[in-house]
Formats: structure tokens, C-alpha cells, sequence
């Protein structure tokens, strides 16, 4: 009321730019490549065009006497690229090919026992603590609580409650969350359990103190706890960290699901 | 009748900050943090309106977010509901005339809804508990809320009282001293 209204107004514009640059440098690449790509489009045709005039200026003497040399030449080559784009375009096809029976095989051969119900994400939790999801089916579907849900890379979580519609997953990621597994190399069996640090890490407790734990080796679930069957793909071990004690170091396992572009899941309905 | 109005008016805004929270904050963040403006509403509620209407407002949006989100329904409720109530007791204790002790309400509030949140879900859900992490997005949310609140300042104070107006009439008398 008392006080002067210009000096609010540029308060709070610095504050909007504050929090806008916040965001975006916070953010890392994804964003800063906007500003880079626009900035490298307002000064690359200018650089292109000097880098081509120098060219030209250089290769001067040689302009006139090899033309006709390069004339022939060209033809030929021409004629050899033409053939060789053909045969470019036959390996992909052949490649997409190969690619896709591949992914069918590893698909029927992972999850062929279990019959699944496709469905999509609807909502997220917008809090910044719990990681639970909400998708679009629910007890019309057949799908009821505690059944498990994947994605074409592998285990995302299990129902919580379901309502005629939808249905409440949470996700491993979650703190709540526990899973039991085992190293897919000699079988011994871990717990993963979601961490807040980021959206795509595990952490792994419990690791046997005789077992040897490497970077890169595959998780899977191990059957026990009486929710999510066994064998299903997890993660990969991304580092192992060793503390003082033999008994309480852990490892953080890399998810092979994509939480942040998570869309489309499927519900195991027969367990 | 303008009661009316202002209750439609406030339930529209829970609506579109709803829509902020779970569209435009999902990419407008610091460090993949949402601020959470569901706090500063009922503060906003409790602070201008009344300590009923705001410890109302606060269980019924957190029973809604409990009953959309939550495992154990009733989390949210309580800790709104409990900004609510405090927002009565700041109206009583601070003046609202300035930046600053808004800014500051602001502030404990997120502080208590989270760290409320935290101990709960810790009772009554069993999740593992990690203190350097936790602080650590609290500190950016608050920091966030608060960026916020600077922005919002100006309509805030507006609304606000004409809210007052209308819900405490001749009984203001803190501010004119």
C-alpha cells in the first residue's frame, strides 16, 4: 500500500528471470541444447560461406585444366554410387528385418507364459517423495491388486489398489518399494530397494559377503515375496560401493525401464 | 452470495494449480523438484479467509491427493489440514502487509507439510529412510515455493483482501495500527 509499486514490479520480474534460468541451467543438456542449436544457427551460414570462398580462392590454379578429367570421372562415379545405394537399401531392409524376428523371439521366450493386458499411463504423483503411477485400467480389465506390471524392458512395479477404471501402481523406484532378486550370473540372492536420489537408480542391500558383484551383470527377480514372478529383467549393476564393513555394502543397480518416458505397460494377470 | 463467488473462485484455483502440478511442473523444475503450491493455498485460505475454512479446505484437498496418489489415505489430510489451522494462528500473531513474514509462513509451512509427510509415510508405509536426501529436495522446494510466493505476491495481497473483507468485515482492526 505505502510502498513504492515500480520497485515490486522490476522485483519481480528479476525473480521470474531468476527462476527461469534456475530451471533451465539445473536441467543440464536437454535444455541448454535449445540455446546451443540456436546460437549455432545464427552464426553458421556466415561461417559456412567464408569457409567456402576460402576453398574457392585456394583451389583457384587447378579450376581450369582438370575439367575434363573431372568430367569423365564424375560419370563414373555416379554410376558406381547408384549401384551401391541399391545394395545399401537391400542389407537395411534385410537388417529391419533380422531386428524386428529377433525382438519378437526375446519377447515370446521372456514373457510368453504370462498372459498380459497392454495399458497406457494416465497420471503421475506430484509430489516430489513417492514415485507411484496411476494407469488406465482396472478391475474391468481383470486386472486386481497386487499384480505385477512391466514394460517391454522390463519390471516397473506392482497394483496397489485398483478402482473400476484405474489402478494404482507403484513403482520400484519408489521408497516404499522392496524387491527380492538374484545376480542372473551365479544366482545369489539381493534386495533392491528404491532410493530418492534419482529416478533410475536402485539400491541393492544384503549382498552375500562370499559373492562377487560386478559392474554390468543382470538383475532379475527371484520369485520370492509372492508378488512379482521370477525372471523378470530388472536392471544392470551400475557400481558397487564398498564401505568399511564387509556385510553393509551396496551396489546401485541402473533400472532397464525409463521411468520419466514410461507410457505404455503391461498388468501379468495369471501368476 | 459473494461468499458463493469466492468459494467458486477458490475451487477453480485448486483445479489450475492442480493442472500446474501434475502438467507444468513436470518439466518446469529445478533438479527434477516440483514446488508444491497446494501449501500455499490453504495458507492463503487460513491466512485471509478464516481458521475454519482453511483447516477445511487443507483436509479436503489432501484427502483428494491422499485418494488420487497416496497408499494410506489420510496423510496429506492431516498435514494440510494442519497448515490450515496454523494459518489462523499466523493471521493472529503477524501482519500479512508484508513480503517478508509471508515469505516466511511460506517457508515453515513447506518445511512442516513435508517433514509431517515424511514422518507418517516413515510410520505407516515403512520406507527407508534417507535424512541427506530428503533435505536436500525439502531445501530446493522450499527455495522453489518461495521463488514462487515473490511472484504471486502481488495477487495474493489483492484477492486476499477482498477475501477479508468480505469473511471478517468490520472486524480487521490489526491492520489499520
Amino acid at each position: 500500500m505505502y510502498r513504492n509499486k515500480k520497485a515490486g514490479t522490476v522485483g519481480i520480474i528479476i525473480t521470474i528471470i531468476i527462476l527461469i534460468l534456475i530451471v533451465i541451467f539445473s536441467n543440464g543438456e536437454s535444455n541448454t541444447a535449445f540455446f546451443e542449436n540456436a546460437a549455432s544457427n545464427l552464426v553458421m551460414p556466415i561461417q559456412n560461406g567464408l569457409t567456402y570462398l576460402k576453398n574457392k580462392i585456394s583451389g583457384n590454379n587447378t579450376f581450369f585444366t582438370d575439367i575434363n578429367n573431372l568430367q569423365a570421372e564424375n560419370e563414373e562415379l555416379k554410376q558406381k554410387n547408384s549401384e551401391l545405394e541399391q545394395s545399401l537399401r537391400e542389407l537395411e531392409n534385410i537388417k529391419t528385418e533380422n531386428e524386428t524376428l529377433k525382438e519378437y523371439l526375446n519377447l515370446t521366450e521372456k514373457y510368453g507364459e504370462y498372459s498380459t493386458v497392454p495399458g497406457y499411463v494416465i497420471n503421475k504423483d506430484i509430489s516430489n517423495y513417492s514415485k507411484t503411477i496411476v494407469i488406465n485400467l482396472g478391475s474391468d480389465d481383470g486386472v486386481s491388486e497386487n499384480m505385477t506390471v512391466i514394460a517391454d524392458q522390463g519390471l516397473v512395479g506392482y497394483v496397489v489398489s485398483v478402482t473400476d477404471t484405474t489402478a494404482k501402481v507403484e513403482t520400484i523406484i519408489d521408497t516404499a518399494s522392496s524387491v527380492s532378486c538374484i545376480m542372473s550370473s551365479n544366482d545369489e540372492s539381493i534386495v533392491c530397494k528404491g532410493t530418492m536420489d534419482d529416478d533410475s537408480s536402485l539400491r541393492a542391500m544384503y549382498i552375500p559377503t562370499d559373492s562377487n558383484i560386478a559392474q554390468g551383470e543382470s538383475i532379475e527377480t527371484s520369485g520370492l515375496g509372492g508378488i512379482y514372478p521370477k525372471g523378470i529383467h530388472v536392471g544392470t549393476v551400475e557400481r558397487v560401493t564398498n564401505t568399511q564393513n564387509l556385510t553393509d555394502r551396496y551396489a546401485i543397480v541402473k533400472t532397464a525401464v525409463d521411468f520419466d518416458k514410461l507410457n505404455t505397460v503391461l498388468v501379468i494377470t495369471n501368476q | 452470495m459473494k461468499k458463493l463467488v469466492i468459494n467458486i473462485f477458490l475451487i477453480l484455483t485448486i483445479f489450475i494449480i492442480y493442472f500446474l502440478q501434475s502438467n507444468f511442473f513436470t518439466w518446469f523444475n529445478i533438479a527434477g523438484i516440483m514446488p508444491n503450491l497446494f501449501v500455499v493455498i490453504v495458507l492463503f485460505i487460513g491466512l485471509f479467509a478464516s481458521k475454519t475454512m482453511g483447516t477445511i479446505y487443507g483436509i479436503v484437498i489432501g484427502l483428494i491427493l491422499d485418494l488420487l496418489f497416496g497408499r494410506s489415505v489420510g496423510i496429506q489430510a492431516v498435514s494440510l489440514g494442519l497448515i490450515g489451522f496454523l494459518a489462523g494462528i499466523f493471521d493472529k500473531n503477524f501482519s500479512k502487509d508484508s513480503r517478508m513474514t509471508i515469505m516466511l509462513m511460506v517457508l515453515s509451512s513447506t518445511v512442516i507439510v513435508e517433514v509431517l509427510n515424511y514422518l507418517f509415510k516413515y510410520m505407516f508405509e515403512g520406507i527407508s529412510v534417507e535424512v541427506f536426501n530428503f533435505v536436500k529436495i525439502l531445501i530446493l522446494e522450499v527455495i522453489f515455493n518461495l521463488l514462487l510466493t515473490i511472484i504471486l505476491y502481488p495477487l495474493i495481497r489483492k484477492f486476499g483482501y477482498d477475501i477479508e473483507n468480505e469473511y471478517k468485515g468490520n472486524k480487521i482492526l490489526t491492520r489499520y495500527f
